[in-house]
């Protein structure tokens, strides 16, 4: 089974709570579920969509088209019925004349829910009957999601849901909810959530933000989990201001985060070179959007690797991480920090609407408070100096308030940390400073090899489309072609020796990437790993589909 | 204790107000027997934002005009450590303005001494934000137009903690004045240090400082704020120095849930 639902609707019309109470039901009854959503840099009006898709299978993506829409407005019929792809079955809300079709039902929702703010309960109980839900198993999911609420609410919600139960049966469409055999994971996060769990445990105390969609996702779970981890949150006054206050608390000794997007992340280019040549362990969340500029402001990309890549003057040794999807956001956050401590350097983690606001129901993650080691000295000897020279290019990190001195510049400094003109002092400290990016490229992650053993076709990929290249792979190889995926979720530093052996002359490949001159392809290229590649790029604000990359990879067939 | 200082020669001009107020924060350290290990001196780029490189201290020369959310997240941190700024009119009141107004609204406890000398050293002699109008300049040479920051009455307009200006040729008084804002204890000081340039600004010289300064009598009550503003609009002939305003609030460590709970530097182990 293999069953999208799509909410569409007005901003502030119950799209999202109605598509939240979809999410938590089915996780309840042991179904995988992958959540998308579309939505206008707006508060109220527009064009909003939520889908949910549901699987006796787990789920690493969303899948174009939908079997169920609802649609709240004129605007969402308009715009998503024909891209309602598939053989569904269509509830509308609206008063245009629309030449009736199988499968369209018109419904005054206000009317017949009984009041604009129950269209949510309404719609769940048309879901529920039309997936040959009982009766009772609808009241036990109103009542769950109502809990908080007073009786007489819960009780106009579940006749809300009583009267969408009742309503599909004369539709005269079903689907066959295939329900498995087994524990699914109740376990519900975004990408969004993961990443600040993870921060939240691995020691992250001092979050410094200044909100920006969609990485304000991560930054308002930080300061929800605030209290009970103990970390400082802190509204910046810009994003200048946030950047230099992680660098501040690091080098007080205090693991720190800031979240932002590609615009906010123009604003903290300086600090990263602060960070790059104070050597203070940072890390910084780019949730990419389409840009230039303002861009789409609510929408997905992969624009900002080559900046994230080249951001901040002078040369300094970074890392960039991109997780392929919500484990991994979780995973790769705590990795970041470690890197970002052991190498005492600032380490940018890449994710985008899509995976940031994705919601997943899967294995549980750890939440028990367990920091990361900081690597810091703590029992500094007598003659410390913040950057004594050192083998691997790391000096050892006093805090402080501790045993000795801590003195960190932004100039040229000596070993000592005191500013200096001296080109010796310079080119010492330079070679040392860049020494790092050699043991940070021998601990860099091998990317994901997927799909058939001996590949025709290799798709590259990196980031949040690692769950649809998976998937295309799958369909692909399906169809009886030889395809493998190999997915990055580290981008920098890449070594080329290393690497080398997943590209052969033999072997046609494919670079996919949400953004228009293929940045991740010519990094490639620029290292010396792939010589000749096509790409597939997507740069409309919308996530890569299954059907995309199948249309896409037969367009270079034709 | 007594301060070793740093085998460092300082970068200024002979005769530069830097060396005074360097001179007196030293003596400041030496006769209250601060323990430099506790102190964090915090600085962005300038000719002022050199001074922390003078004294052996800890010591964050962070990026020009984030001197201010450098040492917020200093504080932040480890709210145990006093965090001082020395940096100058155009690290603090220009490039990092907006980072002065959300300090002071903060009220984090950061100490920040500002060497006001209405000019631009480093770069050789533009206009600063607090240059007088008329100023001529290199760049402003039909002489400023824009009217003059007013830092003082800004930090009180925004019911700053602690707002106090000095001179750094009175070095008695701006020892006062720094030792009365780093025991401050409820959040964010403000000490403005007017400041001679004798290499860029001929104009508001040692002796034009000396003329006008006027010591705050002893009768004004730091707690009216009418009163302070008055005070703090007052520029030309006469200039007041002393301690302008101390508004009573919480500081941000006071306040905030998760410091209440002890030092956020506290919570590892390793």
């Amino acid at each position: 089974m293999d069953l999208v639902i799509r909410i569409a609707g007005e901003a502030g019309q119950g799209v999202v709570s109605a598509g939240d109470m979809l999410v938590n039901a089915f996780a309840k009854l042991d179904l995988y579920v992958f959540t998308y959503r579309s939505y206008m840099s707006r508060i109220r009006g527009g064009l909003n969509w939520y889908d949910i898709r549901i699987s006796d299978r787990p789920l690493s993506g969303m899948r174009g088209g939908s079997d169920i829409l609802f649609a709240l407005t004129d605007d969402a019929l308009t715009v998503l019925y024909p891209v309602n792809s598939t053989a569904g079955v269509v509830f509308y809300n609206t008063s245009a004349a629309l030449q009736t079709k199988p499968g369209l039902h018109n419904i005054d929702f206000a009317k017949e829910s009984g009041h604009s703010r129950m269209i949510n309960s309404y719609a769940v109980g048309i879901v529920f009957g039309l997936l040959g839900m009982s009766k009772n198993r609808l009241a036990a999911a109103i009542k769950r999601e109502f809990t908080d609420k007073a009786e007489d609410i819960i009780q106009q919600n579940n006749e809300a849901a009583a009267r969408g139960w009742e309503r599909c049966k004369t539709c005269g469409a079903s689907f066959k909810l295939e329900q498995r055999h087994g524990r699914t994971p109740d376990f519900l996060i975004s990408g969004a959530g993961a990443i600040g769990l993870s921060a939240a445990r691995s020691g992250v105390k001092f979050v410094a933000s200044y909100p920006m969609t969609p990485a304000t996702a991560t930054f308002t779970y930080l300061a929800g989990a605030a209290d009970k981890y103990n970390i400082v949150v802190e509204q910046a006054e810009d994003e200048i201001a946030a950047v230099n206050m992680i660098c501040g608390a690091a080098y007080a000794g205090v693991p720190s985060l800031a979240a932002t997007s590609g615009g906010g992340f123009a604003l903290m280019c300086e600090g990263l070179s602060l960070a790059g040549m104070t050597e203070n362990p940072i890390v910084i969340l780019i949730a990419m959007r389409p840009g230039p500029a303002t861009g789409l402001p609510t929408r997905t990309a992969q624009e900002d690797l080559r900046f994230a890549l080249h951001a901040g003057h002078g040369e300094f040794p970074r890392a960039i991480y991109a997780p392929g999807n919500v484990e991994q956001c979780y995973q790769l956050t705590r990795t970041a920090l470690e890197t970002a401590h052991k190498y005492q350097t600032p380490v940018i983690i890449l994710t985008d609407q899509y995976l940031q606001d994705s919601i997943q129901n899967i294995e549980p993650l750890e939440a028990a408070y367990d920091p990361i080691d900081r690597r810091v000295e703590l029992k500094p000897k007598s003659d410390y100096k913040r950057y004594a020279y050192s083998v691997d290019g790391v000096s050892p990190r006093a805090l402080p308030g501790g045993g000795a001195l801590v003195v960190c510049d932004s100039d040229e400094h000596s070993e000592a940390g005191h500013l200096t003109e001296d080109f010796e002092f310079r080119v010492a400290q330079q070679n040392k400073r860049m020494r790092k990016l050699e043991g940070m490229k021998a601990e860099a992650l091998p990317p994901t090899l997927y799909g058939a053993k001996k590949p025709e076709k290799l798709l590259v990929c990196w980031g949040s489309t690692y769950g649809i290249c998976r998937e295309a792979v799958d369909k692909l190889n399906s169809c009886n072609q030889k395809f493998a995926m190999l997915h990055f979720s580290q981008l920098w530093p890449l070594d080329a020796s290393r690497l080398k052996k997943y590209f052969n002359a033999d072997c046609e490949v494919f670079v996919l990437e949400g953004n228009f001159t293929g940045q991740f392809a010519s990094m490639l290229k620029e290292q010396n790993i792939v010589q000749e590649c096509k790409l597939i790029t997507r740069y409309d604000g919308l996530p890569f589909q299954l059907e995309y990359i199948i249309e896409e990879l037969e367009e270079y067939d034709n | 204790m007594i301060i070793e200082f740093a085998n460092t020669t300082p970068a200024w001009c002979p005769g530069c107000g830097d060396y005074s107020i360097l001179d007196t924060l030293k003596t400041v350290f030496e006769k209250a027997h601060y323990d430099p290990h506790k102190f964090v001196l915090v600085s962005g780029i300038g000719q002022a934002a050199k001074l922390p490189h003078y004294m052996d201290i800890n010591v964050f020369n962070g990026l020009h005009g984030r001197a201010l959310p450098a040492a917020t997240g200093i504080k932040i941190a480890n709210h145990q450590l006093e965090v001082i700024i020395t940096s100058g009119d155009g690290d603090m009141y220009g490039e990092g303005g907006n980072h002065l107004l959300h300090a002071i609204r903060r009220n984090i406890g950061v100490k920040a001494f500002v060497h006001n000398n209405q000019v631009y050293g480093l770069t050789k002699g533009q206009a600063s934000p607090t240059s007088d109008p008329g100023f001529v300049t290199p760049i402003q040479n039909h002489g400023v137009k824009a009217s003059p920051v007013n830092p003082l009455c800004l930090a009180i307009i925004e019911e700053c903690t602690f707002v106090a200006r000095s001179f750094s040729g009175d070095k008695e008084h701006l020892a006062a004045m720094m030792k009365a804002a780093i025991e401050h204890k409820h959040g964010f000081a403000l000490l403005d240090i007017l400041q001679p340039c004798v290499s860029f600004n001929h104009h508001n010289t040692f002796a034009w400082y000396k003329e006008r300064v006027r010591k705050i009598p002893a009768s004004h009550d730091p707690n009216d704020k009418m009163q302070a503003l008055e005070l703090a609009m007052q520029w030309g002939d006469e200039i007041p120095i002393g301690i302008f305003y101390k508004s009573k609030r919480k500081s941000f460590e006071e306040a905030n849930e998760v410091l209440q709970k002890g030092p956020l530097v506290k919570h590892y182990l390793s």
